[in-house]
């Protein structure tokens, strides 16, 4: 029974060693940020990280997780608190969860759950990224380029830097 | 009650009537309802619970507002923003009055209706509702103050006149009150309910709140993740299930494949007519299960769609035009004239899909006693209910809808039918338990409606001096509006009619209107005709299915659009004169010339004909191109720059600049937000996108063959808004900005390479075809 960290809890779950990570998050563990758009690792909107990195978990077998940390967006507040050493505040946004509203970044939404969790690694290793960082973080980084129908890319990019500004204290 | 008692007397505000129903203890509450005419009051409104208010505006004894509408949201974030701005300028209230929000809920809203053109039209409803509050509290002011109507001014919320004054909380307070106000049409009609009458409306001079850039307070609960969506609700016994879809478009159930008990514990498979699905209360044994049933189940061969390869050619030399009456667009003078020189092109669009990113999903319940309660993310919830009953053969009144935030899916479930709801509804009265319906990527793709395909021919003949003396467009396509629940047509169940000449309901007519507004007053002699015809494969396919479409962004406006803008281009680069001086030298709209002036100073246009000058050896050209596109009142306008690489076929798009004169601009934050997306998905569209399919199916079933913009494809982008002094409408945001994209992208790619771009996309293979 593999046995993972989700969001700073430690979870043991019942699914079967192949089941996906995203059903398993979604059906069993009730954490719903994670999106379901392709099932076939082409889109990101249900990305997450583990151990720090991002992961689709439409195509990640929950038996390969076993001693890992999963992280989704509902956990970055948490995530933010702990790399910071700061007290725990309920209101409290992560950094590029609070860059999101401020820029006003989504148009229907559906895909910036995984937006947000490329871009917190990617300041989470460059934290003051170009343009061209932020582009490449969404589109060649991953197993496939994160998708918007939307097409919310410019306030995306907007909110990338934002955030990027919030997390160094200059905003 | 002691405390409640009726108290004579309505009265009349405008044709609105108040009433006082009574003085309550504490509290106090003005509900705005609706006036149905005479003999249609109650079969529609039955779901409507009685006891909840289900008024249009609802001011509490706080001074808090809470309103409501049948519309949705899926992220325009009008109905959140916009709108809270035009029910708080009317009342004279700040917008944060506004504190509540309901919207799309068939039992909780009062006016149904779909989801399109929320500024243009459907405001009116929700500001005509406000001015008859404002005028109802007014009265009430009066009469409290004593002194007349016309001594009272409102501000922030205050009623002043006569040395008194009184917040709206504190003239409703201890009182119930109801305000009757008239509406015509029918709830669960594709419009829904228009408010008539002509309360007195605030000047938008005098504005305070429209014109603000307020944040869409949906955001913030969004991106913490304490929204729930679509796909996140969950009922007690609910399975999910998988459908699986006939193997093409026209192929009826044979045999139904074999589900393994031993293998998936737990697992049903379900059959209504051709609606096949797996179920199980595990979701992934539910994924699993419908994929190996799938792989062992027998459909009937069918074979009539003429490919996508062919359909230009189809749609050209294979379709009976003379079916479908044609319709006129603009017509004047007679473009048989004799002209010194002539362009004429043939253009095509294909069929675009929506593609949402999140696929189709609901979750039905359908009690014993036969009440429908579906949860679910329509664009047009009373129209669904509607669809709903009469695949159930059941009363309207037996179905509710809920509707919750999922993807965007801009435009294509007007009707409701995005796809997974009739389906769920059907799975769930087959087993007595709640159903939730998940399509995978591939059901989305290929069972979801699609953006017409459309062939336009034109012609324009140039006078000795350059000048455009005839036009003349024919544009040809299927029809854009099929509402048909595709769960209803595989189970056989009853539908509305498909798109016909003569459908009942006019929007759903296969006739062709045409939708893009002619803006070039100046050329003498023009004739445009729209042609339609029927769903291609609809009538050959023996589910009555076929390539079923719906609109999308401007429909029917785009693919109009393209065509004409592309063709003035090149009747531009004919004629030796500037794309952009010569559209202004041709419009006697002072709008459209304005739009123009202020496009060519953004985007630092170089006045001069096309093509662009080559360097000698050049392995990368480069051009620009112009678009122009009138639409609701909106004037837009959009200039593209393009890199062409000849050899490898590859177009980047460098830079984009959109000019917009939208009208009044009620949220300058939204709309910049909404405009700037809306040309990158443009540049989708024009760049990657076109639905490909075998003589069966479509064979664009994920991202890979349907490919869409990336961010590293994004160019620099400018969006200016410059809107007139005098408009009296308020603007919208991203569609105009949509469909600007491909047209200046084609214009560009002419000027790059003095070769015409009639059709998209861009994508390397064409490119090098229209190089050839
Ligand atoms: S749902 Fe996992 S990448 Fe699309
Ligand atoms: S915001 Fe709608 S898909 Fe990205």
């Amino acid at each position: 029974m593999p046995k993972l960290t989700v969001n700073g809890q430690s979870r043991e779950v019942k699914a079967s060693p192949d089941t996906p990570l995203l059903y398993v998050l979604r059906g069993e563990l009730e954490v719903m940020t994670p999106k379901f758009g392709c099932g076939l690792a082409q889109c990101g909107a249900c990305s997450v990280l583990v151990d720090g990195e991002e992961m689709r978990a439409c195509i990640t077998p929950i038996g390969s997780l076993d001693g890992k940390e999963v992280t989704t967006v509902d956990g970055l507040p948490a995530r933010w608190s702990k790399q910071k050493g700061l007290a725990h505040n309920p209101d409290r946004l992560h950094p590029v969860q609070q860059a999101w509203v401020d820029e006003q970044v989504p148009q229907c939404g559906i895909c910036q759950f995984g937006m947000m969790i490329k871009v917190t690694e990617l300041l989470e290793h460059n934290p003051k990224p170009s343009d061209a960082d932020i582009k490449a973080a969404l589109t060649t980084s991953g197993p496939s380029p994160h998708l918007c129908r939307c097409a919310s890319y410019a306030a995306i990019l907007d909110g990338a830097h934002r955030a990027a500004k919030l997390m160094a204290g200059e905003a | 009650m002691a405390d409640i008692m009726e108290t004579p007397g309505d009265f009349d505000i405008h044709g609105a009537s108040l009433s006082r129903r009574g003085f309550i203890g504490a509290g106090g509450v003005l509900l705005v309802m609706l006036g149905l005419p005479a003999g249609r009051a109650n079969a529609q409104t039955n779901s409507l619970d009685a006891a909840k208010p289900a008024s249009w505006i609802e001011i509490h004894a706080d001074s808090t507002v809470t309103m409501r509408t049948g519309k949705c949201d899926f992220g325009q974030s009008s109905i959140y923003t916009a709108y809270r701005q035009i029910v708080a300028e009317e009342l004279g209230m700040g917008v944060e009055a506004i504190t509540t929000v309901i919207a799309g809920d068939t039992d909780r809203t009062p006016d149904g209706g779909g989801t399109f053109g929320l500024l243009r039209n459907a405001s009116v409803n929700m500001r005509k509702a406000a001015a008859y509050t404002r005028e109802a509290v007014l009265e009430l002011a009066a009469q409290r103050f004593g002194v007349a109507r016309s001594a009272l001014s409102i501000s922030k919320g205050v009623i002043s006149g006569g040395g008194k004054s009184a917040t709206y909380g504190e003239l409703i307070s201890g009182q119930t009150l109801r305000l009757t106000i008239p509406v015509e049409g029918s709830l669960t009609d594709f419009r829904g309910l228009v408010v008539t009458g002509n309360p007195p409306m605030k000047n938008p001079k005098d504005y305070t709140e429209v014109g603000k850039p307020i944040l869409n307070p949906i955001i913030a609960p969004k991106v913490s993740g304490k929204t729930q969506w679509v796909g996140d609700v969950k009922l007690p016994n609910m399975l999910h299930a998988r459908v699986i879809h006939p193997a093409t478009l026209g192929s009826t159930l044979v045999a139904a494949g074999k589900l393994d008990p031993a293998q998936y514990p737990g697992a049903r498979l379900v059959q209504v007519g051709n609606l096949l699905a797996v179920v199980s209360p595990d979701e992934w044994q539910a994924v699993q299960a419908a994929q190996v049933v799938a792989a062992d189940t027998k459909w009937s061969d069918w074979a009539a769609l003429p490919t996508s390869e062919k359909l230009a050619n189809h749609l050209r030399t294979k379709v009976d035009w003379s079916i479908v009456p044609p319709t006129k667009g603009a017509s004047k003078g007679d473009t048989a004239t004799p002209a010194a020189r002539h362009h004429s092109g043939a253009y095509f669009m294909p069929f675009l899909k929506h593609a949402p990113i999140g696929p189709s999903v609901s979750l039905a319940d359908v009690r014993p006693d036969g009440s429908v309660m579906l949860h679910t993310h329509t664009q047009n919830a009373q129209f669904l209910r509607a669809a709903i009953a009469k695949m159930l053969s059941v009363g309207e009144d037996k179905v509710v809808i809920r509707t919750y935030p999922g993807p965007g899916h801009f435009g294509r479930s007007n009707g409701g039918n995005a796809g997974s709801e009739d389906e769920a509804v059907l799975l769930s009265r087959a087993l007595g338990v709640p159903v939730r319906v998940q399509w995978m990527r591939h059901d989305d793709m290929g069972w979801s409606t699609q953006s017409s395909a459309m062939v336009a021919d034109i012609a324009i003949g140039l006078g000795p001096d350059g000048r455009m003396l005839t036009y003349q467009a024919t544009h040809s396509g299927p029809p854009m509006q099929d509402d048909r629940p595709i769960g209803a047509l595989l189970a056989g169940l009853p539908t509305i009619s498909a798109p016909t000449p003569d459908n009942p309901s006019p929007i759903h007519t296969a006739k062709m209107g045409i939708a893009d507004r002619w803006i070039y007053g100046a050329v003498p002699h023009v004739s445009e005709t729209g042609r339609g015809t029927f769903q291609i494969g609809e009538h050959e396919s023996p589910l009555k299915v076929g390539l079923r479409d719906h609109s999308m962004r401007t429909p029917i406006q785009f693919q109009q659009n393209f065509p004409r803008e592309v063709a003035i281009s090149e009747a531009a680069m004919l004629a030796g004169k500037d794309a952009l001086q010569f559209r202004i030298d041709h419009t006697e709209d002072p709008r459209v010339r304005a739009v123009l002036e202020r496009l060519r100073v953004e985007s630092g246009w170089d006045n001069r004909p096309s093509p662009a000058a080559k360097a000698k050896g050049a392995k990368v050209l480069r051009g620009r191109g112009v678009s122009m596109m009138l639409r609701d009142n909106g004037y837009w306008a959009c200039a593209a720059f393009l890199a062409v690489t000849p050899a490898t076929g590859e177009v980047k798009v460098e830079r984009m600049v959109l000019v917009a004169d939208p009208g009044i601009v009620v949220n300058p934050l939204q709309l910049r937000r909404q405009a700037q997306a809306g040309c990158l998905m443009g540049i989708s569209e024009a760049l990657h996108e076109e639905v490909s399919f075998d003589t069966g199916a479509v064979t664009s079933l994920d991202w890979s063959t349907y490919p869409i913009l990336t961010a590293a494809e994004m160019p620099d982008l400018k969006v200016v808004i410059a809107p007139y002094a005098g408009a009296d409408v308020y603007g919208q945001g991203s569609e105009s900005a949509n469909a600007l994209a491909a047209p200046a992208m084609a214009g560009a790619f002419l000027d790059a390479t003095g070769r015409p771009a009639r059709r998209i996309p861009l994508r390397p293979e064409y490119v090098k075809a229209m190089l050839a």
